[in-house]
């Protein structure tokens, strides 16, 4: 397999690209992702694959957000694959009756004879746009039946996941970050972290429903997701240095989500600390704990701590938003109390 | 009302059509039976005459001018000043015309026969039956769970549906009964669903709002207003994207024409010309709120100008006119020419919901709109113009009835689903998180 050094945005376009290339059935549809002389979507994601599959497998579509799903929807019942693009994961509230009434109830409305395949990219997180354009709405999406909820941290599994998404047979959210889309093949996030992986040029998948261990630890769990993956990372060398062995769990797949490893994780350290960036009340990390408790309550040394943005809407100044946002130092902190 | 006048189908062998002269004069006030103009074929020459009473209100193609059969030449108008509502481009392709022109027919069914139109008025009798019987036992307490009836509206669903192929998909409303009986779903299999029970076309998880039948591509019915615009357009691009000439319907009632879906989703599919048919049923009442209140424009077929694509208001209260209509829309959709909106004007005679008596309408209003009654009409076509007898009218009837009352029984003592059925058909793989 040769691979190359790519961004989450050139994984992900890559991913689109073998997808189109081997199924007809694989459209795109969206805001500005197809525009000759365009931007390839609000972050690049989908450059140059106009030129290749034409403007009607790209299909460049009004600011209609409720048309753009209403649409996906539409096709993917009559058995295309589309993929749906929100330029911005706030934007989706404006669909929300396509989301959750339409794609997500399809299925078992009509008791299994239809099926919706296809996905929705959003993409989310803070990046110094303030409120609503940087929310992150996993958690909205995870309440709902008939969802399965994906958000990659990393370029490889951001293809492998997309892949698999693509091929899925139901409707698949899915979130990436603004932060982790990297600055290679277009325009680069000023905050972004530099991240690339090695990415096989050849078709993967990485299975949905699948968690990822991110570092072997033995004293605290630490699970994440997106950014905060990268964070738990940093936070996780950080208290190696004081003798503390954090392991670190990546929830890329929240639905389906691997609830027997996180278990199995939090029986071997029996302290575990759920870092997100959505907002606290209700967001995944409280129906993970939630679960987590039931499976593994007599293993636990303390109660689940969550570190997690507080309950307010995202602002925008950067002393705000940093504030707002999980930093490395405040899941370090949440660590040492969870080792006292 | 408006009506197009139309280029009849003259049974010519592929030579021109000339209209060679108008008969009547513009403005003028002109009753049925009228000559308005001169066509003349390779075979003759051949007086259209009016189809119905109206004011000449619009010549639109001049004498000496080439048609083809199906071109609007012309409208009518119920009054001498009221607006017409043609919007947009592509005005060739509505249609309502003189019920005596013979039409092919094609793979749908045209109602322009004697045995297109008794299939189209045993559908409709069907349908008010099944609604019938269903309101009376609803009120005996028998029907669980909710209805929304279909009464009144039967030419719509028929006339639409028998333009369609069975490969064309059908995007239905919370008040589905009437489409997936026109489209051609088994009655037991709604009448069970109905019931909520495991033969039901959902297996009882649908309900009444949420029948799905996909062998006759009768898509899930849904039950949020205007949803299925941007779905049937999703379709409608998919079915262009793979290349097939199939078409999407999307049926909606005049409420939805408020609602963000029906702009984003209409508009999506004139910019990229997708092959569907917007049926709006006009009803003139969002349950119980007249259109009037919910609109300055209450002619909604008014709205296609601002999509640019064609928009008419049709009789829906005649099944051929609807089928006509629907018919035009279905050929410039397969064509490649894009959407249309097919604006139906009906009535619904039943509340909006089970237990709406519909205290907000008048007695006299309702009589008015029952004087047009769908059935009734079909009926009398069929009686005046093809000569069939009181008895065979009478055996629709009885039959009608037979169907229903054995596909209540079936639904009535058909099995509940399992309870562990709660837990199936959330995922392709089943169920659970």
């Amino acid at each position: 397999m040769s691979a190359r050094l790519l961004s989450m945005a050139e994984a992900l376009r890559d991913a689109m690209r073998l997808a189109m290339r081997q199924n007809a059935a694989v459209f795109l549809l969206g805001q500005d992702i197809g525009i000759s002389g365009g931007f390839g979507g609000g972050f690049t994601v989908t450059l140059g694959l106009s030129d290749e599959f034409g403007h009607d497998r790209v299909m460049d579509t009004p600011i209609s957000e409720t048309a753009i799903v209403g649409a996906a929807v539409g096709a993917a019942m009559v058995g295309m694959r589309p993929i749906a693009e929100m330029q911005y994961g706030d934007f989706v509230f404006c669909a929300m009756d396509q989301v959750i009434n339409q794609a997500a109830k399809m299925r078992y409305m009509s008791n299994g004879r239809v099926s919706v395949p296809m996905v929705l990219r959003l993409p989310v997180g803070a990046s110094g746009r303030g409120a609503q354009h940087g929310q992150c709405t996993e958690a909205l999406f995870m309440h709902t039946p008939g969802l399965k909820v994906v958000c990659p941290s990393t370029p490889y599994d951001a293809k492998g996941l997309l892949l698999a998404a693509i091929r899925d047979d139901d409707p698949v959210i899915f979130l990436e970050h603004k932060r982790l889309y990297g600055a290679k093949g277009g325009r680069k996030e000023k905050t972004s972290l530099e991240i690339t992986d090695p990415v096989p040029e050849e078709e993967y998948e990485i299975p949905l429903g699948s968690v990822a261990v991110r570092r072997p630890g033995s004293d605290v769990t630490i699970l994440a997701n997106m950014l905060m993956v990268h964070r738990a990372l940093a936070a996780a060398a950080a208290l190696e240095r004081e003798g503390i062995s954090a392991e670190v769990i990546d929830l890329r797949s929240l639905v389906p989500l691997d609830l027997d490893t996180l278990a199995r994780s939090a029986h071997k350290t029996s302290r575990v600390l759920i870092a997100e960036e959505d907002n606290l009340t209700g967001g995944w990390g409280a129906e993970v704990a939630a679960r987590l408790t039931h499976e593994v309550f007599y293993s636990l040394d303390r109660p689940i701590a969550r570190v997690a943005a507080p309950d307010t809407p995202l602002p925008c100044a950067a002393v705000l938003e940093e504030e707002y946002v999980p930093s490395v130092q405040r899941i370090v902190q949440t660590a040492r109390e969870l080792m006292n | 009302m408006i009506y197009p006048v139309v280029v009849p189908s003259l049974g010519a062998t592929g030579g021109d059509i000339v209209l060679v002269e108008w008969l009547a004069e513009l403005g003028k006030w002109i009753q049925k039976g009228t000559p308005l103009f001169v066509v003349q074929t390779d075979k003759a020459d051949m007086e259209v005459e009016a189809f119905r009473d109206g004011y000449l209100r619009e010549i639109v193609v001049a004498a000496g001018a080439t048609v083809s059969a199906s071109d609007i030449v012309a409208h009518l108008a119920d009054s001498a000043d009221e607006p017409l509502h043609t919007a947009g481009a592509g005005a060739s392709n509505a249609a309502l015309v003189s019920p005596v022109r013979q039409y092919s027919s094609a793979t749908y069914r045209s109602l322009d026969s004697m045995d297109g139109l008794f299939d189209a008025y045993r559908q409709m009798v069907l349908i008010r039956r099944f609604e019938d019987h269903l309101y009376e036992l609803f009120l005996q307490g028998l029907v669980p769970g909710t209805l929304h009836q279909y009464q009144g509206q039967e030419a719509v669903a028929v006339g639409v549906c028998a333009a369609l192929n069975p490969e064309d998909a059908v995007f239905s409303t919370h008040r589905p009964v009437g489409h997936f009986i026109a489209k051609g779903c088994p009655l037991r299999s709604i009448a069970a669903e109905l019931w909520g029970k495991a033969t039901g076309c959902a297996g009882g998880k649908g309900g009444q709002m949420h029948l799905t039948d996909m062998q006759i591509g009768a898509f899930p019915s849904n039950a949020i207003v205007g949803a299925n615009i941007p779905i049937a357009t999703g379709a409608a691009l998919a079915f262009r994207l793979s290349k097939t000439d199939r078409v999407a319907v999307s049926f909606f009632g005049d409420g939805a024409a408020n609602i963000g879906a029906f702009h984003e989703g209409i508009n999506l599919a004139a910019v990229k010309n997708a092959p569907v048919i917007f049926v709006c049923e006009n009803n003139q009442y969002a349950a119980s709120t007249h259109i009037s209140l919910t609109t300055r424009v209450c002619q909604i077929a008014e709205r296609a100008k601002a999509y640019g694509i064609p928009g008419y208001t049709v009789d829906g209260m005649d099944v051929l006119a609807v089928s006509r209509s629907a018919r035009q829309a279905v050929s410039r959709a397969r064509a490649g020419d894009g959407p249309t909106l097919l604006e139906f004007l009906t009535y619904r005679y039943a509340g909006h919901s089970r237990g709406d008596p519909g205290g907000y309408r008048t007695k006299e209003e309702l009589l008015l709109w029952r004087q047009q009654d769908p059935v009734a009409r079909c009926r009398e076509v069929l009686t005046r113009q093809y000569n069939v007898g009181e008895q065979e009218l009478q055996l629709v009837d009885k039959e009608s009835q037979d169907m229903v009352e054995e596909a209540v029984a079936f639904a009535r003592s058909s099995p509940d689903p399992s309870p562990d059925e709660v837990r199936t058909a959330v995922f392709a793989s089943g169920a659970g998180k």
